[in-house]
């Protein structure tokens, strides 16, 4: 398996405070990467590096031979990138076609794509996620669920290479959340992605992932396969403190 | 190299790899007809029973005109701009300068009008990229009152305590009255133009996008909207369709000064005009510019002195009483619950 993205030597700095201190990490081509840590660890902050939000200020990313390091987001995405949102960020004014509809248009350069075309692209991955039916609603009055999946949608609709998830599972009852959960390794099945998975909850990603990668305080403390990161005393440690045998 | 197709229900463009689809429904063009006869025939009764009504007209047209590029702009940058009459002032001067000073015939000083304002909107629109919330509502709002100062100290070239005079007139037919009906027909022609333009590009893909954009910025570029671009574009477009009014006014007037248009008072007229027209909505920004226009006319021939202070009172009250926010147009008609409705910000 080849590698699609490269991380190499990402550091971020807010001000004092860094978030983010030399992390390096691949992605290999079909592979479902976990990437978990505590609450503060920055998770949240290099899915941003990575997506373009945020400007690393050292490394350097690779995907699939082409340096996005300096590229600004709506290229990223060109180049095949894309993700959700820890909270659901709808267009609260569209109907839920439309928005993927703008997905559709704008996730590559489609000179050509009319309307009906992007709509019948759009009905598609609205048929995917399960949201057919609700494909005339404005997003403002769909439920949370529907918008984490109204998300996923959007993000497919733009064709991307690795598919950035960023906690699938928050805010939705088990029932909900094992859905989400198989409705996302569904998609990698169908639409041949790669995955990059942030996820708080590390059962789902024991579950799931092919790999998992740890980080705490900006720094990664472990990589490898599920049950060698569960193993991992540094990573129990970060979770549960350092006393955490006394109670074992 | 531009290839048309004509279908039966659309005509197809294409140019290079790039193609236009433009739907032909005449069946849906019975309302735009009857309106569009209402507005040729005002003028004609109008004549009739009160010819002041015809000027009441022409200054409808023009917040119409005014007020639908802002729609634009709003939806398509994402923020409300404070200050769209910067753009008939830089357009009105351009046009008055270059008419007095080098005689130019009003259809040679718009082109350099519509430039001069398009490239003002260039020189702003990092505006559009960097500033956001109250700092962009600031920012625009200063524009307008800057310039408005810059006539005052460079009086020599922009006269700003008289006003320049001596504009060529866009058209004289011979008697005053006849030029109000000429007036109102042109300025009518363009503010429906407007319309269309503006209509046509909501419609589109293009329209998607800049909705899109109004919605979440942030989510638009990180699903591949070029936001920049969509943002710079729709400011310089609708800057330039304001300047034209500007042009139109000075050559219309036949004199142009800083101080009527530049001031707070014009720009709160034509933001009523847009907010109580139906929210940042095209056609109801036709509704808008008619209400407040003859409001206006109605309340000085009967208050008098006293309308300065009931008209704003007014349009106020109508921005709280009017249905579901959607203002005049609202009342006209019950939007369908699928139709895109931008949502105003000023904060994010």
């Amino acid at each position: 398996m080849s590698e699609i993205l490269t991380c190499t030597n990402i550091t971020k700095r807010f001000g004092g405070l860094v978030a983010i201190d030399d992390v390096s990490f691949s992605i290999k081509k079909g592979e479902t990467l976990g990437f978990i840590g505590p609450n503060g660890a920055g998770k949240s902050t290099m899915v941003n590096v990575m997506g373009g939000y945020l400007k690393a200020d050292a490394g350097k990313i690779i995907l699939d031979d082409v340096d996005i390091t300096k590229m600004p987001p709506h290229k990223r995405v060109h180049e095949g990138i894309a993700r959700t949102y820890q909270i659901p960020r709808p267009f609260p004014e569209l109907t839920a076609l439309m928005s993927v509809d703008v997905a559709s248009i704008c996730g590559k350069n489609r000179k050509n794509q009319s309307f009906e075309d992007a709509a019948g692209d759009a009905t598609h991955y609205l048929e995917f996620v399960g949201l057919f039916s609700k494909r005339n609603i404005i997003a403002k009055d769909l439920t949370f669920f529907e918008l984490r999946m109204l998300e996923l949608a959007r993000a497919l609709a733009t064709t991307p290479k690795v598919l950035f998830i960023d906690e699938v599972m928050a805010g939705l009852n088990p029932g909900e959340a094992s859905t989400a959960v198989k409705m996302v390794l569904k998609a990698k099945e169908q639409f041949d992605l790669t995955i990059f998975w942030i996820e708080h909850v590390m059962a789902v990603l024991v579950e799931a992932a092919d790999r998992i990668v740890v980080i705490q305080y900006g720094q990664k403390i472990a990589e490898g396969t599920p049950d060698e990161v569960v193993n991992n005393d540094t990573v129990v440690e970060a979770y549960l403190g350092k006393g955490w045998r006394n109670y074992a | 190299m531009v290839d048309v197709e004509i279908k039966r229900d659309r005509i197809v463009i294409r140019w290079r790899e790039k193609k236009w689809d433009w739907m032909i429904e005449p069946r849906y063009w019975r309302n735009t007809m009857y309106w569009t006869l209402a507005l040729i025939l005002f003028p004609v009764f109008a004549y009739f029973l009160s010819p002041g009504l015809v000027n009441t007209m022409v200054s409808a047209n023009i917040y119409a005109a005014i007020a639908i590029p802002l729609s634009l702009m709003t939806v398509g940058t994402g923020r409300i701009n404070f200050g769209p009459n910067f753009y008939i002032g830089v357009g009105g001067y351009v046009a008055a300068l270059l008419s007095i000073h080098l005689g130019m015939s009003p259809w040679l000083t718009l082109p350099l009008a519509v430039l001069m304002s398009a490239f003002c909107a260039l020189v702003f629109s990092p505006l559009v990229i960097m500033a956001k919330g109250l700092y962009y509502v600031l920012l625009t709002l200063l524009l307008p009152l800057l310039f408005l100062e810059v006539t005052f100290i460079w009086t020599g070239i922009f006269k700003g305590d008289v006003g320049l005079f001596g504009i060529e007139l866009l058209f004289d037919l011979g008697g005053a009255k006849l030029n109000f009906i000429a007036a109102a027909y042109v300025s009518a022609a363009i503010m429906l133009l407007f319309l269309l333009i503006a209509n046509k590009v909501l419609k589109s893909r293009y329209g998607l996008i800049m909705a899109a954009i109004n919605d979440d910025e942030e989510v638009a570029h990180g699903i591949g909207v070029n936001i920049n671009l969509v943002k710079i574009l729709t400011f310089i477009g609708a800057s330039a369709m304001i300047g034209v009014m500007g042009w139109f006014m000075a050559h219309y007037f036949g004199t142009f000064s800083g101080i009527t248009y530049l001031p707070l008072t014009y720009m709160l007229k034509i933001l009523l005009v847009f907010m109580v027209g139906g929210r940042a909505q095209i056609f109801g920004c036709v509704a808008g510019g008619y209400f407040v226009a003859f409001l206006e006319e109605f309340l000085i021939r009967v208050m008098g002195d006293f309308q300065p202070v009931a008209f704003p009172i007014i349009l106020l009250i109508l921005l709280f009483v009017l249905p579901r926010g959607e203002g005049l147009f609202g009342l006209y008609r019950r939007r369908h619950y699928r139709e895109y409705m931008p949502q105003i910000h000023v904060r994010r």
